[in-house]
């Protein structure tokens, strides 16, 4: 098993009996599989490589598992709800790391 | 098109007809990617094909952003280095009539919003033309065969109280014929594009409804009963097999019909 700390989230990867398996930590400790049986025909540091790339494209830093929430009514009272507008050109997906995870 | 080895990507491939649909490829050897605004959705789904022995990878989206879009598609590829079949399945419902009269008046007292206007058009219009559009552009670039799938509804009469929605599932049904028209022009040739439209479904959404209102809406259906997500898998997974359909919509509606016998 290896293991990666991302944009303060940690994930490991973890041959398979087929493949590897890309596992995320939650919050209470536990694992959710992020992907199943991947990279069979590719060997292990390339496995490994591929593994860092797919985890930057699914958690791209700035996001992590959280978007704006697109079907909430807008309003609740008086109050206007406006979520960050990640369609607009000036909306930037972040590419580097956190500055929270000790290099 | 075989379905085993190919690579599929669902939008909404977290609940109803979109898990219904990863489940089933993924029965069958197809690699999956699976795209849902719901984390906890995306981990389940991911957790039961991993049990079930398929290759899977979740993706946490927002079907309506470009930049979201452009993400998964990138991410699908990553992890299997191709896509073949997408499947535009994310969707919303917002029920509200257009106008809402005053009993004792007779006067407009209230009309629909855009808050239940916009989202269902960026959610089940917009969502579905950007996964299209990305789909379509990495088969093309990476010269795979493939199918574009939007999912419509009942789509030749619409639903009362279901503007919003139902001007988008009328679209999704068209969406076929003018997506292939385009690539005949463009010399596009190992990608078709086949819509489904179900009817009444077995999802969460209709099973748990009160059962006296559930019982109503059946009586219109001449199989007597909501359709499966799993019988659309499988309308779906024969398209995929089956070359020659191409540029239309396939209805899955049980029979749907008015309460005079006319079917819609």
């Amino acid at each position: 098993m290896k293991n990666m700390i991302y944009n303060d989230m940690e994930f490991s990867i973890d041959k398979a009996s087929r493949g590897w398996d890309i596992r995320r930590k939650l919050a209470g400790g536990e694992y959710a599989f992020v992907g199943a049986a991947l990279f069979e025909e590719l060997p292990d540091d390339e496995a490994e490589k591929q593994f860092q790339l797919l985890v930057q494209t699914i958690y791209p830093v700035g996001i992590k598992i959280i978007g704006p929430d697109v079907t909430h009514p807008n309003r609740v009272g008086d109050l206007r709800i406006v979520g960050p507008d990640v369609a607009h050109p000036n909306f930037v997906y972040w590419k580097k790391d956190s500055s929270s995870f000790k290099k | 098109m075989e379905i085993k080895d190919s690579v599929v990507l669902i939008t909404g491939g977290g609940n109803g007809i979109g898990e219904a649909v990863a489940k089933f490829f993924a029965k069958r050897g197809a690699k999956i990617a699976i795209v849902d605004m719901v984390q906890d959705n995306i981990d389940r789904v991911v957790k039961e094909i991993r049990e079930m022995g398929g290759e899977v990878i979740g993706i946490q989206a927002n079907v309506t952003s470009e930049a979201d879009t452009a993400r998964f598609i990138k991410a699908t590829l990553e992890a299997f280095g191709k896509l073949n079949i997408a499947v535009a399945s994310a969707g919303i419902i917002r029920d509200s009539m257009m106008l809402s009269l005053d009993k004792e008046t007779g006067k407009v007292s209230r009309k629909m919003g855009l808050d239940k206007w916009q989202p269902v058009i960026d959610i089940n219009l917009t969502g579905t033309f950007l996964t299209l559009r990305d789909a379509a552009e990495a088969m093309v670039n990476g010269d795979w065969e493939g199918l574009l799938v939007p999912i419509s509804s009942v789509n030749k009469v619409g639903q009362v109280g279901q503007i919003n929605y139902s001007s988008t599932k009328v679209a999704a049904a068209l969406l076929p014929k003018i997506i292939i028209g385009e690539f005949l022009i463009r010399g596009i040739r190992k990608i078709r594009c086949v819509g489904i439209a179900p009817g009444y479904t077995a999802t969460t959404l209709l099973t748990g409804m009160n059962q006296d209102m559930l019982k109503a809406l059946l009586h219109d259906v001449h199989i007597g009963r909501l359709v499966e997500p799993d019988e659309i898998a499988s309308l779906i997974g024969h398209c995929v097999e089956n070359g020659a359909i191409n540029a239309t919509t396939l209805e899955i509606t049980g029979g749907l019909c008015y309460p005079n016998g006319i079917a819609k």
